[in-house]
């Protein structure tokens, strides 16, 4: 499953270039004379083949490993496929079967209302509270920033399995550290808390847990970024007169951009796909309240062995998340054409 | 992003700027205080992976005790734990390098050349991203299990090896357009074919590149979890994630043992992670640890 | 790594199998088995085969089979009925598989499980108790072997027992007025543990009350959470429950009663399995407390009969795609057979029951197992359909309906919904 706290920048691109200029040159000399045609040239291929050869690999596994299953997964969602039919291998169509009942399910719209809204306040808090924190990183004397970036980054490489069980633990009703931190702060009622009583509170538990592992992502990122920032420009906005709100919004947000962009987007398909971290939680409990789709087509599919219905769920979700996702592709696609 | 070079200067600039002591008492308290918020589970792990049994099940948390190894010591003597860190190992580096290895030249052309559909594979890239895997997993075990595919590290290595590939070609295509063609034509002048020009010239400017894909792909495969329980039923095929858990039986959920497991299990990347990310996280922390 | 081979090595069985598959490799000759390194593939559940049992049968199975290893692998619990699922769905399934007796018919149905109605003489079937073949059979077909049953008994804790001045009670009344003497001895200590969710003992109170979980009316299943019987039976469970600071919305498992809950003191009894008590036992022995327990079955509303109680147990089945039926039939027949069962019932002290009498143990005066037998005598099992098992399955709406009644919920209206859901699934 996809991972929700990953190791890659995205604001890399913009400026990779300019630093390391020098360094190549000193290597370019090393290849020698210059016989023009050159051992590869009498094979080579016609030009117009290579690029095909190069991407072919790539477009292959994907086509093999990705799009195949999703196919299979698409064929799944108009067959009526329970526990007997899994076991016996049967395939029988039901065509458009699992996909009326699934939306005329009002649980199912619920889920997804409820996917909606878990992606929003998580990727809302993620982008503010780690654009927040990159600000002060860059604002910090180095020591702080070094103990605040060591922090952030030993909270970043915990892998989710561990950290969702770490959660559970912290959070646990009898022996679990946070009622006592409760108690010890002053609060009643917090003898046997339960914090996973009800859907919404399951789900703010997971919140923290997901904000937990995916503001040092951005955090780091947008320090990096902020760097990058030449120094000029803030010197200019504060000539101007700008106060620190205004600075930001003039010169760092329209800097910035492309790495809000890219982050947001990342955080919104994670956050989205977050299946792990709901899951593993509290199985989507209780009562089903904490289920977003993911975990629906999971509970659905394997634990109650409908296995059609199952498809058509992830289905639906694969064509919501296009479906937001649209204007991003569309952006991607416009700065394509203007390269 | 950036680099070596990268200016540290606004942030010093801001810093010697900054005359406001309460400010700065303020900032640096908030600072620490969000330290300890993101640590502590991290810390609360170690802590309780190392407390003996007896301190863990308490309702006020013990915070001094005498470490023991014991909960380690039954963590990693279940049957199968090396033949589990083996697989993680081999599954998980294999598919990193492979992703690596073939996205390089997916993006090579990408970003470099002009070819029809061109287009359209960049924004299938973009979709694959989006791949919700977790609720695949019943199709992909059905085509696995028709195909006499189950419980195989092959099979598990090319399904992560494609997990982490759109963005890693992602990535590095964005890291390769960076490269001024300029400097590639100039090695060519030079005398270099266009391989060696690769290799060269744009190579070398891809190590952050290559750190941060690496790194991304290393804890998306270390973690996978639903594809490997439903493939590989086989424990001498299985992998870490699926021992982290088994420490909660109907015998009762041995949390020691588990903060014990989740330890051992982050290890690796937290180590991966303080080496690679000056790098991989580029000049970001460079300024961060140097000052 | 070793399977692997063996993989490759039965492709050429499996090419000759393809054509057998739909009606098994039934008439795959002994000699087959006997030649060469072969490998059955035994699921048990984590706690059901102790190690030294498991261990001994094994040899004496190889012994018997030269050549032949068998692989015991333990299961956990948690997600065991989706890899079940797949596992059944497999070329290369385990051979033999252990199931609950409330999962089997369900399982049956699917035609994942081989058919033994024709092995029944190989299998003894004669002296298995009536009791616990009626899980292990649908429509007239065998399609497993019973294993074990147990069911669970008060367990209480002598010394405050004593100092409250209670006696094992006889009757719900008693056993009330007793938890209400143990509060006022010692108010820091919960009289009973007893958490929101532990839906096999409220069946039992529903059966008490003359009613069910689900009925069969006119070839469709429905729940019977809605009703007079229901609500009367969760209105004592409510009862129960209010002498404990137990979650209500968690079962005996988490956390684990057995070891995370009654080791840490401050309990007087429980209701549980014999392994549980067991467990119990040796966590406060390792801690370094005295752990001097009693045990008395579920007290009945009349002193006539003990409380009815959930008669839970394990059934051994066999794949139908096993590659190895006749192996794994044998190994079926071998371990529960009598002389293995009556090893099995020492092995465990009678904490669980064997499949059949001849291979009893005859457990100590006082002790869990004695308790336990007496309690077994008016024992039940969830509806024998194949659907039950899907009303199983996380999440469960008996455990919903429970926890919502504990929580103020009317009892009619949260059974209505819990019928919903039960009729959903049942019927499937």
């Amino acid at each position: 499953m996809t991972v929700h706290s990953q190791g890659a920048t995205t604001s890399a691109p913009q400026d990779a270039p300019h630093q390391s200029a020098g360094r190549p040159k000193a290597q370019s000399p090393a290849a020698g004379p210059r016989p023009t045609p050159p051992r590869g040239g009498r094979k080579q291929l016609p030009s117009g083949w290579l690029p095909y050869l190069l991407v072919l690999p790539a477009v292959a596994s994907m086509a093999l490993l990705l799009l195949y299953p999703l196919i299979k997964n698409v064929i799944l969602s108009f067959q009526d496929i329970n526990k007997i039919e899994f076991i016996q291998r049967k395939y029988p169509f039901g065509g458009f079967a699992n996909y009326t009942q699934l939306i005329g399910d009002s649980n199912f719209w619920t889920v997804v209302v409820r996917s909606f809204l878990f992606t929003f306040a998580n990727v809302a808090l993620i982008m503010v509270i780690g654009s927040l924190i990159g600000i002060l990183l860059n604002r910090l004397g180095k020591w702080m920033r070094l103990v605040l970036s060591m922090a952030l980054v030993m909270a970043w490489a915990m892998p989710i399995v561990a950290s969702v069980q770490v959660f559970y633990w912290l959070f646990d009703e009898q022996f679990g550290v946070m009622n006592w931190v409760m108690r010890t702060l002053g609060f009643s009622g917090y003898e046997q808390h339960n914090w996973f009583e009800t859907g919404l509170s399951t789900l703010t538990i997971v919140t923290l847990l997901v904000v937990w592992g995916s503001i040092p992502f951005v955090a780091l990122n947008m320090y990096a970024g902020l760097t990058t920032v030449g120094a000029e420009l803030y010197e200019a906005a504060r000539m101007d007169g700008a106060n620190g709100w205004q600075t930001f919004w003039k010169v760092v947000f329209p800097n910035l951009k492309p790495f809000f962009l890219v982050t947001t987007f990342l955080e919104v398909i994670w956050v989205f796909k977050a299946f792990t971290q709901v899951y593993a939680m509290n199985k989507g409990g209780p009562d089903r309240a904490s289920e977003i789709l993911p975990v629906f087509a999971y509970v659905e599919g394997q634990s109650q062995a409908h296995y059609g219905l199952a498809a058509a769920i992830s289905v639906l979700t694969i064509l919501i998340l296009l479906v937001v996702m649209s204007f991003y592709f569309r952006l991607i696609l416009k700065q394509e054409e203007e390269q | 992003m950036s680099t070596t070079t990268a200016p540290n200067e606004p942030a010093q600039q801001l810093r010697t700027r900054r005359p406001l002591r309460p400010a700065t008492v303020a900032k640096n308290l908030g600072a620490l205080l969000l330290a300890l918020v993101f640590v502590f589970p991290v810390y609360w792990m170690f802590s309780s992976a190392l407390k003996p049994n007896s301190e863990i099940l308490t309702k006020d948390p013990v915070f001094v005790f005498t470490p023991t190894l014991d909960n380690f010591t039954k963590a990693t003597g279940v049957e199968n734990f090396w033949t589990y860190v083996t697989n993680s190992l081999v599954v998980t580096v294999g598919a990193v390098l492979l992703a690596l290895l073939v996205a390089l030249a997916a993006s090579f052309a990408i970003a470099r050349m002009k070819f029809k559909g061109r287009k359209g594979l960049v924004l299938g890239v973009m979709m694959a991203q989006m791949a919700p895997w977790e609720v695949m997993v019943i199709a992909m075990y059905m085509i696995m299990r028709d195909a006499e595919m189950l419980n195989s590290l092959g099979v598990l290595t090319a399904i992560y090896f494609v997990m982490v590939l759109p963005f890693t070609i992602w990535t590095l295509r964005g890291f390769i357009a960076a490269v001024p063609v300029t400097l590639e034509e100039a090695a060519q002048i030079d005398g270099c074919t266009r391989g060696q020009a690769f290799r060269k010239v744009i190579f070398p400017l891809l190590a952050p590149g290559l750190m941060s894909t690496s790194l991304f792909g290393f804890i998306t495969a270390w973690n996978e979890f639903a594809m490997v329980l439903i493939l590989n039923k086989d424990k001498t095929a299985q992998t870490l994630p699926l021992w982290l858990t088994q420490f909660k039986t109907a015998f009762g959920n041995d949390w020691g043992a588990t903060m014990a497991a989740s330890s051992i299990f982050a290890i690796p990347v937290l180590v991966i992670f303080i080496f690679l990310q000056r790098k991989a996280v580029g000049g970001m922390t460079a300024g961060a640890v140097k000052g | 790594m070793k399977r692997k081979l063996i993989a490759a090595v039965g492709v050429v069985g499996m090419m000759v199998g393809v054509a057998a598959c739909g009606n098994g490799g039934d008439d795959k000759p002994k000699s087959d088995a006997s030649g060469g390194a072969k490998e059955i593939t035994v699921w048990v559940m984590d706690g059901s085969a102790p190690k030294a049992w498991i261990e001994q049968v094994n040899k004496e199975f190889s012994a018997k089979h030269p050549g032949v290893t068998v692989k015991v692998e333990e299961q956990k619990w948690t997600g065991i009925q989706e890899k079940v699922t797949t596992a059944l769905s497999e070329n290369t399934p385990p051979d033999v598989i252990e199931l609950g007796n409330t999962q089997t018919a369900g399982y049956a149905v699917t035609g994942g499980l081989a058919d033994l109605t024709k092995d029944k003489a190989q299998l003894g079937a004669d002296a298995w108790q009536k009791s616990m073949l009626a899980s292990a059979e649908v429509d007239g077909k065998l399609y497993s072997a019973p294993w074990y049953a147990a069911n669970r008994v008060v367990v209480y804790d002598k010394k405050a027992y004593e100092k409250a001045g209670v006696t094992p009670p006889k009757t719900r009344d008693e056993w009330i007025a007793g938890l209400e003497k143990l509060k006022a001895s010692d108010p820091s200590a919960q009289p009973i543990y007893l958490p929101g969710q532990s839906w096999y003992i409220l069946a039992g109170f529903i059966w008490d009350e003359g009613g069910d979980l689900a009925v069969k009316d006119g070839g469709k299943w429905k729940g019977q959470l809605a009703t007079p019987q229901a609500a009367a039976a969760m209105d004592f469970y409510k009862k129960l429950q209010s002498y404990s600071t137990a979650p209500k919305d968690k079962d005996e498992a988490t956390p684990q009663q057995s070891t995370d809950i009654i080791p840490k003191g401050g309990v007087s009894s429980w209701i549980g399995l014999g392994w549980e008590a067991g467990g119990a036992e040796k966590a406060l022995k390792d801690a370094g407390k005295d752990a001097d327990f009693g045990y008395f079955p579920i007290p009945g509303k009349t002193a006539d009969k003990t409380g009815t109680v959930f008669l839970g147990g394990s059934n051994l089945a066999v794949a139908e795609r096993s590659k190895n039926k006749e192996l794994a039939k044998e190994w079926l027949a071998l371990a529960t057979g009598k002389d293995q069962m009556t090893k099995y019932a020492t092995e465990v002290k009678g904490a669980l029951l064997p499949n059949q009498v001849g291979a009893n143990f005859t457990p100590a005066a006082g002790s869990f197992a004695e308790a336990m037998a007496k309690a077994g005598l008016n024992g039940k099992i969830t509806p024998v359909t194949a659907g039950w098992a899907n009303v199983e399955t996380e999440p469960n709406p008996i455990k919903e309906f429970m926890t919502k009644v504990l929580k103020g919920e009317d009892a009619a209206k949260a059974g209505a919904e819990a019928d919903k859901e039960i009729a959903n699934r049942i019927n499937k």
